[in-house]
């Protein structure tokens, strides 16, 4: 294996693709460690990201949508609202309480009021792979682990980052009277939640899944336009209002961008020889399947969110401090083409 | 801190076994391997490896899912799967039982039970006898929210001191091989690259701190029945093994 890379036998020729299909750890090693340009094999620079690219509002009967590319992943996104009645959500969590904190909730980050999102389950993330978007992928099959730690990772994020308000998601009603006491005020009441189902579908999948995935979804949030519900005395029941003025956007908390990058490990000439290594930025399905280490960081502005790392141990304190920068000059990129044309 | 106590190889039936208690986390792991490996899995090149985390209560979910894959890339990186080819090396990781403030305590949950499964995992791994490039030790570095009195870093903290120091801000966790590299990092919260910077210098510390340096010790060196207790995980670990060692050759040595 070792020996096609350094020095094939002058008869013994491949192809481009060929050369990549039989031994790909040589051959991107051999990209990497070209005197005058490194470049590896896909054309890009070491440091180099793909250009997102970011179209909302393309599914019709979706409450938010968006579709991401990022080279040759591409993914939609489709966020669906539905009701959850106060009636019918777990008696302890207590709807007194919960209305109580609906009441100060400012604009202040209220850490005791956020744990309705997660305790009751508002947020569905859904993870699913179109056949033949990936030879890894078998159609028809139960999800597969790394599906399965996907959406994991997804929802961390969405709880850990606090991206959505319980405000926002919230259907109060306040009666005309108060019953108890008919001269006081009337207190307005918790009549229900929404719950947005944020399903992620990959169309093809090249390389950095998660990036592309929550880029999908915090397009598609910011997209996402809620109808007026309201409950209606007479019906008894919540009914949402069928003017589009009235609907209302997602406050959405900050903007979190997760940039990954895998380490190249380069073999030595010798056995047992350690070569030089690279930290490649937004790898390719190639790129991951050489690769064992990876790190993805999570940037809003200038603070971290999330770190994971795991596989290897390249990458200590130092290239960790160079790792932070590029992602956080990633942030930048990311958020121009957000607000671009969303 | 206390110390985690463990009992080594007391499944007979597999290949290498491990418990693990700490802080009322309790794991069990069992190794078997190298052994046969399904057609489909087999790599000419490499040992297979398989890791099934199973939760205290229900069956495994994504959560569970999720964990096994940051374990599998760890471990997968410190054993050498190069010298056991074309075999599989199953890893069974049985969560007995969480302490009972975990779910209350505020921070993700996968967080605090990783470094114990790491743990768990790689003494089973060494009761197996599986070939390893390096030892493992991992730690919890929890950094309580500045508004409350209490700011400094909490270190391999209880379920009871996390839900104390509520709410938490960041929490991480690390993973050092023997040789000082970072392995394995979790960090979830809102924090700065200096805050990440000093939680891993301070996980490094405990994790693999020299014996004659300065600095946070663990348990400020217990005095238990006249044995000086570990200085540093890394030096626990040894420690365990050697109390096996000794004890299953207590026949050899006395005659």
């Amino acid at each position: 294996m070792a020996t096609a890379a350094s020095a094939p036998p002058p008869a013994l020729t491949f192809p481009r693709p060929i050369f990549a299909a039989v031994s790909p750890h040589p051959f991107l090693q051999a990209h990497l460690s070209a005197d005058k340009s490194a470049i590896r094999a896909n054309g890009r620079a070491a440091h180099e990201f793909r250009t997102p690219g970011v179209n909302t509002g393309s599914l019709t009967h979706c409450n938010g949508s968006a579709v991401v590319r990022l080279g040759n992943t591409s993914v939609v996104c489709g966020v669906r609202a539905e009701i959850l009645r106060e009636e019918d959500t777990p008696g302890t969590s207590a709807p007194a309480a919960v209305d109580a904190s609906g009441e100060v909730d400012d604009d202040e980050i209220n850490e005791e009021g956020e744990d309705e999102i997660a305790d009751l389950r508002l947020l569905v993330p859904n993870i699913e792979l179109s056949t033949g978007s990936t030879p890894a992928h078998i159609p028809g099959n139960a999800p597969s682990t790394a599906q399965q730690s996907l959406i994991t990772r997804i929802r961390t994020l969405l709880h850990s980052t606090q991206l959505l308000r319980a405000r926002d998601l919230r259907i109060t009603h306040t009666p005309p009277t108060n019953a108890s006491d008919p001269d006081a005020a009337p207190e307005s009441e918790l009549k229900g939640y929404w719950v947005l189902y944020l399903d992620v579908f990959f169309l093809s999948l090249d390389g950095c899944a998660f990036d592309a995935a929550w880029l999908s979804i915090l397009a598609a949030l910011k997209h996402t336009r809620l109808p007026r519900a309201y409950f209606d005395d007479e019906y008894e029941g919540i009914l949402c209002s069928d003017d589009p003025a009235e609907a209302a956007s997602l406050n959405l908390r900050g903007l979190p961008v997760p940039s990954s990058f895998a380490v190249f490990e380069g073999r030595g000439e010798g056995e047992g020889e350690k070569g030089s290594d690279w930290v490649l930025s937004d790898p390719d399905a190639f790129e991951e399947g050489v690769c064992r280490e990876i790190v993805t960081i999570t940037v809003d502005q200038g603070t971290i969110r999330r770190v994971e790392k795991s596989g290897g141990g390249v990458v200590g304190r130092e290239t960790m401090k160079t790792l932070v920068k590029r992602a956080v000059e990633r942030w930048g990129v990311v958020e121009k083409a957000t607000h671009g044309r969303a | 801190m206390v110390a985690p106590e463990v009992t080594l190889t007391h499944l007979n039936r597999a290949d290498g076994s491990a418990t693990y208690t700490h802080n009322g986390y309790a794991i069990i792991g069992a190794v078997n391997g190298p052994i046969e490996v399904q057609r489909r899995d087999e790599q000419p090149e490499e040992a297979t490896l398989e890791v099934n985390v199973r939760p205290s209560a229900g069956v495994g979910t994504p959560r569970e899912r999720h964990l096994e894959t940051l374990l599998y890339n760890t471990l997968r990186s410190i054993i050498l799967t190069r010298l056991i080819p074309r075999t599989l090396v199953q890893i069974t990781l049985q969560v007995r039982s969480l302490p009972e403030e975990d779910t209350s305590a505020g921070v993700n949950t996968s967080l605090t039970l990783l470094p114990h499964l790491l743990h768990t995992a790689f003494l089973s791994l060494l009761s197996a006898s599986i070939p390893l490039s390096t030892t493992l030790t991992s730690v919890l570095v929890a950094f309580p929210s500045s508004t409350t009195k209490s700011s400094t870093p909490l270190l391999t903290p209880t379920a009871n001191e996390l839900l104390r120091a509520k709410p938490i801000r960041s929490t991480h966790v690390f993973a050092f091989s023997g040789d000082r590299r970072l392995l394995l990092n979790e960090s979830d919260g809102k924090f700065s690259y200096e805050e990440w910077e000093e939680a891993c210098e301070m996980a490094e510390e405990i994790c693999c701190k020299e014996e004659d340096q300065g600095g946070i010790s663990l348990g400020e060196s217990m005095e238990v029945d006249g044995a000086v207790q570990s200085q540093n995980l890394e030096k626990w670990l040894r420690e365990v093994v050697t109390r096996k060692v000794e004890y299953e050759q207590r026949w050899k040595n006395a005659t």
